[in-house]
């Protein structure tokens, strides 16, 4: 069933590179909280969420986010400035300090310069903001990634793997912080047991079908309310 | 420093932006200087040696357009998340890769301006030469930028810099190597460009590069305005194509007038103005040939420099050279020029005559100081090796006419 009050409404969603179904038509809907999306690394898990965040047109099928149908420029455009991506192994400017690589999505977020101040407080980045991006440990490079992708407060967030290669110690930090980035996440992982424990909703992704699988959260009481 | 400041800052670092200018500069400023005549310059060859550098600046310039592209696209999940207009990324990347590109071309036109005024004592500065160069490098760079926004592979980036090459390298109908960049190879000193057909050739790239950005900007916004500049450009492009090819016809190059500079003694020198600096050398090399020919039918007291495509027939003391540069030995290669002139090439040319030939060639080789050439006939080159210069000279004057039509025998050459 689909609720009105869904961010992101696919219906029939298909996407097709040349004549192979990367998606085959599907239909589902995303609430809030955060949605796990398991998948083999490929074109197919991109190409989804880049569709998902207006990047790419769907083949076929409509799809809504945030209200919006997104199939039509105009949606597209009013629902932008509302969402957020983190591509997997996402690029940066290199011999660039971490602030400075906010700065500049910020300009493109358009939001005020303090903006970048506060989100570098806000995800424990103030005393790197003056290191380099390639400096950078990788936990500390994801939050400076994911500090750009969400300067602006976006209401939705997509994050392709973002816990690849980060150590155990450090992902039970960023966990909650990736939790608290906005009211809706969609995060992908490679397993589905990466996801398992702290997303609200699952979906598999199995030759080019989506299917909802199992996802056990953790206990509310065990995830701490945003950073 | 503002926002959109800081951003192109960051955008020009992470591209190598301050890297590329330096590169292509060089790159540009060897291609012209390669292209430009050596110890000679003037300005309408000036800008064909712009146009040979903007035939390799271009290829390289869309590559790297390319590859910025390339790099950019890796940034989309920030710059096309945006509030802002879509186009204000590829917007923003178009305006550095075109500030790149014109200092650099800025740099090669400041070269090769720099060589020709050193030289220059003929025709006069176009500007709509270079423009014409620089609208037509632009035009490269975006469309390597948008073959890289289109396709962002890595090997769309050689593609791009093969494919433009062969644009200026092999063009599919021999009208189109008026279309920018023109293949005029070399200007000759006697021919000018036609104003008309730089400012055309301007047009077309403006119109190209115009229509590549708008139409881009459409499928990027949808705004249904950017039609008016699109088909605006297209027919600017359509318009000036069709001109173009109607002058396929018409020589891309036009006589240019032009006043002698000369030197008047011993001889009388008379060379393109652009070629003043070779007369002291001209008449050092070619007065003794005149003293050796003194007293005969090929007797010269002026020589005057012609157009390539001119040969008048010499006589009345008045004889013809053909330079189109001041390469090393143009001195004497003019001096070889007067001399073969000498001879009846019909005679000269005739098999029958050919032990004569060898003959007027031993004669050549001394009015020209070269070494003798081997003679089967040592006897007659013993006799002319041990002549004083006034023997031969009164030698020449005997034979000029067995000399001139190759038909001297070896008993012209036994002593008496």
């Amino acid at each position: 069933m689909i609720g009105d009050f869904s961010a992101i409404v696919a219906r029939g969603l298909g996407i097709r590179r040349s004549r192979r179904w990367l998606l085959r038509p599907t239909t589902f809907e995303v609430t809030h909280g955060v949605v796990g999306l398991a998948g083999p690394a490929g074109p197919a898990r991109s190409a989804l969420l880049e569709t998902l965040a207006t990047l790419r047109s769907p083949s076929t099928g409509d799809l809504e986010v945030l209200g919006h149908d997104v199939t039509r420029r105009a949606g597209r455009r009013a629902v932008r400035a509302r969402l957020g991506l983190l591509p997997a192994r996402f690029a940066w400017a290199s011999g660039l300090s971490t602030h400075d690589f906010v700065a500049y999505a910020s300009y493109y977020k358009c939001t005020p310069r303090r903006a970048v101040d506060a989100i570098l407080e806000r995800f424990g980045l103030s005393d790197a903001a003056a290191f380099e991006m390639d400096m950078l440990p990788q936990d500390l490079r994801l939050r400076a990634g994911l500090a750009a992708t969400c300067v602006h407060e976006p209401e939705v967030v997509f994050l392709d793997e973002p816990l690849s290669g980060i150590g155990d110690s450090e992902r039970e930090e960023l966990i909650p912080l990736l939790r608290g980035l906005a009211p809706a996440v969609v995060v992908t992982a490679a397993d589905p047991a990466e996801l398992t424990g702290w997303c609200d909703r699952g979906f598999s992704m199995v030759r080019g079908r989506l299917i909802e699988s199992p996802c056990v959260p953790l206990p509310r009481a065990r995830v701490p309310a945003g950073v | 420093m503002s926002d959109l400041g800081r951003v192109l800052r960051i955008d020009a670092r992470r591209t190598a932006l301050f890297l590329a200018v330096p590169a292509l500069a060089f790159l540009g400023a060897v291609a012209a200087w390669r292209a430009m005549l050596p110890g000679v310059a003037y300005w309408d060859d000036a800008v064909a040696a712009l146009f040979s550098s903007v035939c390799l600046l271009g290829p390289a310039s869309a590559g790297f357009a390319a590859w910025v592209a390339l790099r950019e696209h890796r940034l989309d999940y920030l710059r096309g998340l945006t509030a802002r207009s879509p186009a204000l990324g590829p917007l923003l990347d178009l305006l550095l890769l075109g500030i790149v590109t014109l200092c650099a071309y800025a740099v090669v036109a400041a070269v090769v301006a720099a060589k020709t005024m050193i030289h220059v004592e003929a025709g006069h500065p176009k500007p709509i030469g270079p423009l014409a160069g620089a609208l037509t490098l632009l035009v490269y760079t975006v469309v390597g930028y948008l073959a890289g926004r289109l396709v962002p592979r890595l090997p769309t980036v050689p593609a791009v810099a093969v494919v433009t090459y062969l644009w200026a390298a092999a063009r599919p109908e021999p009208w189109a190597d008026l279309l920018p960049p023109p293949g005029v190879g070399h200007v000759g000193l006697f021919a000018a460009l036609r104003t008309e057909l730089l400012a055309a050739q301007a047009l077309w790239s403006f119109g190209l590069g115009a229509v590549l950005v708008t139409g881009y900007l459409w499928a990027l916004t949808r705004h249904a305005w950017l039609a008016l500049p699109t088909v605006a450009a297209a027919g600017v492009v359509t318009g000036t194509t069709l001109w173009l090819h109607g002058q396929q016809r018409t020589p891309a190059v036009v006589p240019r007038a032009f006043a002698y500079s000369c030197r008047q003694w011993p001889l009388t020198v008379c060379v393109h103005p652009g070629l003043h600096t070779a007369l002291p050398s001209l008449e050092a090399a070619l007065t003794p040939l005149a003293a050796r020919l003194s007293g005969t039918p090929g007797r010269f007291v002026r020589i005057e420099h012609r157009p390539d495509n001119d040969f008048p027939r010499p006589g009345h003391g008045v004889v013809y050279i053909h330079l189109s540069d001041l390469s090393p030995g143009y001195a004497h290669r003019a001096a070889q020029e007067i001399e073969i002139s000498l001879l009846d090439a019909r005679t000269c040319g005739d098999p029958r005559h050919a032990v004569g030939a060898r003959y007027s060639a031993l004669v050549s080789a001394w009015l020209l100081d070269e070494g003798p050439p081997r003679l089967d006939d040592a006897v007659a080159a013993r006799a002319f090796a041990r002549w004083d210069e006034q023997r031969r000279r009164r030698w020449l004057h005997t034979h000029y006419a067995r000399y001139h039509s190759c038909t001297l025998r070896g008993r012209d050459f036994h002593e008496r």
